[in-house]
């Protein structure tokens, strides 16, 4: 039943409108508060926290949220940030994937198993899910804007039937710096091909060694539809490779990360020419961002 | 008192009038606040109106420069929040070009997904509006259509017609005060609302005599006319045009205290260089002259976008302000008229 409903949501709610959970409101600053019931080192310096809200009218929030779309984070006299989620809504616990970048970064990161976390939203427009059914998916990411992407990667492998050929590419600067190693064996079972390289070589790596523009070579992706998140180089690097290829500028969709301090298209400080990231994107196909990224 | 068009107020029944009103509300008015007129709490006396319309805007009362969201307070771990609720307020002598501001905000504010403080506030606010007989310097509410005579959006509007203000209601919140308080009101001549017709349009003359007027339909192209990398060298980045500009609301969100204490909003500006900066150090307009050109951007193209309105409302008060010379008059010479 869960699963179901968070299909439809996500299908909905994906790349058309601004999300929008029942039991949130998104447009109050009051946060929901949310315990940390699991925390998962993904790499030296990111974290993968499973969250639960834990006030029952706020339950719904653990699962109506499309792949691609964030959250605001909490810790309370340190402030908020925009974390992606990292779950896929067809799977609970909600999990986010958290790099030490800044203060609020490290207060999450410092939380333990039982602390609380205040979560806003979801908020975002999220992967364009509903319209990529029945096309062939390619999804490429780069370091730790593979987080979102997993969110999508999971979506799809729940629902695999409805999706065409499905390529991975991933490439992090050393392999240390990977994210969720222990899931790309259960992708590969799902019939989703996955390439996974590094930038830099050390001992214990015995796979692929340059950009994710090399793993494109080798695997070959049939044109369809394609979800990009990245640092802006590789995003350029990707799309142009593709386009290459002959996927078309309108699906391609790029996850893009701004400054927020509301989420709600209010504070400014995401804004992107005319738009808007928190609530236009993060989700910008290429025809439209091509030339502001 | 039984018609709903139009009233006279003698000029000595105003502080009367705004006496009674204060003993409910909180009264906004212009006051002299360090020799500078002001929109502050009323606290009785003179009201600073022969001056121009106060550099700071009424705007504070809607977006305050700093506010606090939220109170938190932990106990075991979990957190109790409180908020404090919007007061009930009347804002005396808000000018034309406020108004419009007002409307610019509502369409960003309480749009989409309104932003409830903002919500609160714009809720328990009544407004006496105050045509604008007597336009400042630098003034160009006209070539933006936001004056200098108001067009919906208060709840009373007053025309200074010398011995007097001719009160004209624009919403019931406006005719229950001029039936709560009717002693002080008496039906207007008609001759009263020709003299404001007559009035409005003398002001409109002296803004187009004072100073060259601002075509908009112009000012995408004289955007993109100007050689903003020169620009943001003369600009000073002090962030005063958004701090005096009514429809800037651009914020900034931070917590104050551990366990316990406050999120507060403050109030930010693009035009500073963290002001997108990401904390990996990116920044997609690095240079000021880009943030510059935002800023004129958001106002005469992007805000038009989602609004329908400008995000300029011509009361001239960034041009008041900028010791850079990057205001509108030094910038866009090839859009005026």
């Amino acid at each position: 039943m869960k699963m179901d409903r968070s299909k439809k949501e996500a299908d909905a709610n994906g790349g058309t409108k601004i999300g929008r959970a029942a039991g949130a409101k998104p447009e109050s600053y009051l946060p929901i508060q949310a315990e940390v019931v699991d925390i998962d080192v993904e790499s030296s310096n990111t974290y993968l926290l499973s969250l639960r809200p834990m006030d029952e009218e706020d339950e719904l929030v653990a699962v109506n949220y499309s792949p691609g779309q964030f959250l605001m984070v909490s810790v309370f006299g340190l402030g908020e940030c925009p974390i992606s989620i990292a779950s896929s809504p067809t799977r609970e616990p909600l999990q986010i994937c958290v790099r030490e970048a800044g203060k609020i970064t490290q207060g999450i990161m410092a939380a333990r198993v039982g602390d609380v976390l205040g979560i806003r939203g979801p908020f975002g427009n999220g992967f364009p899910v509903g319209s990529m059914r029945g096309k062939n998916v390619l999804i490429a990411g780069g370091g730790s804007g593979f987080a979102t992407l997993r969110s999508l990667i999971n979506y799809i492998a729940d629902d695999r039937r409805d999706f065409r050929d499905v390529t991975v590419v991933y490439g992090a600067r050393t392999s240390q710096d990977l994210y969720f190693t222990s899931e790309y064996g259960s992708w590969q079972a799902a019939k989703i091909e996955v390439g996974i390289t590094v930038d830099m070589m050390d001992a214990s790596w015995k796979g692929n060694v340059g950009l994710v523009t090399s793993l494109l070579a080798d695997l070959d992706p049939v044109p369809g539809t394609a979800a990009l998140c990245g640092p802006p180089m590789m995003i350029r690097a990707v799309a142009r490779d593709l386009l290459g290829r002959g996927f078309i500028e309108p699906e391609i969709y790029i996850s893009l990360e701004r400054h927020m301090k509301c989420g709600v298209g209010k504070c400014e400080h995401c804004t992107m020419g005319r738009y808007h990231v928190c609530t236009n994107g993060p989700i910008f196909s290429y025809d439209v961002v091509g030339d502001l990224i | 008192m039984t018609g709903t068009s139009a009233f006279f107020l003698r000029r000595e029944d105003l502080v009367p009038l705004l006496e009674e009103l204060a003993e409910t509300l909180e009264v906004v008015a212009p006051v002299l606040v360090e020799g500078e007129a002001a929109f502050a709490t009323w606290r009785g006396g003179a009201l600073a109106l022969d001056d121009k319309n106060p550099l700071a805007s009424p705007m504070e009362f809607f977006l305050p420069k700093k506010e606090v969201l939220f109170r938190y307070v932990q106990y075991s771990g979990r957190y109790t929040f409180s908020e404090d609720p919007p007061r009930a307020r009347l804002i005396f002598g808000m000018r034309p070009c406020d108004l419009q501001a007002l409307k610019v905000i509502d369409g960003i504010f309480g749009a989409e997904l309104p932003d409830i403080p903002y919500a609160g506030r714009r809720r328990s606010t009544i407004i006496v509006a105050l045509n604008c007989t007597s336009p400042g310097e630098g003034c160009f509410c006209r070539s933006m259509g936001s004056g200098p005579g108001a067009e919906g959006g208060y709840d009373l509007l007053l025309t200074d017609l010398g011995r007097g203000y001719l009160v004209e209601p624009g919403s019931p919140a406006g005719v229950y005060i001029l039936r709560a308080h009717q002693r002080h009101f008496e039906e207007a001549d008609p001759e009263d609302q020709r003299e404001k017709e007559r009035l409005l349009a003398l002001a409109g003359e002296e803004i187009i005599k004072r100073g060259p007027s601002l075509n908009p339909e112009k000012i995408r192209e004289a955007i993109d006319g100007v050689d903003w990398e020169e620009a943001g060298r003369r600009c000073l980045a002090c962030g005063g045009c958004s701090l005096v500009c009514p429809v800037c609301h651009c914020f900034s969100v931070l917590d104050q205290g551990v366990p316990d204490g406050e999120r507060l909003r403050c109030r930010d500006t693009c035009i500073l260089s963290g002001f997108s900066r990401m904390t990996s150090g990116a920044n997609p307009r690095p240079a000021l002259g880009e943030r510059l050109r935002h800023w004129y951007l958001d106002k005469f193209v992007y805000i038009p976008e989602k609004t329908g309105l400008f995000g300029c409302v011509g009361c001239g008060r960034c041009s008041r302000v900028c010791l850079g010379e990057v205001d509108r008059w030094s910038l866009f010479k090839e859009a005026a008229e």
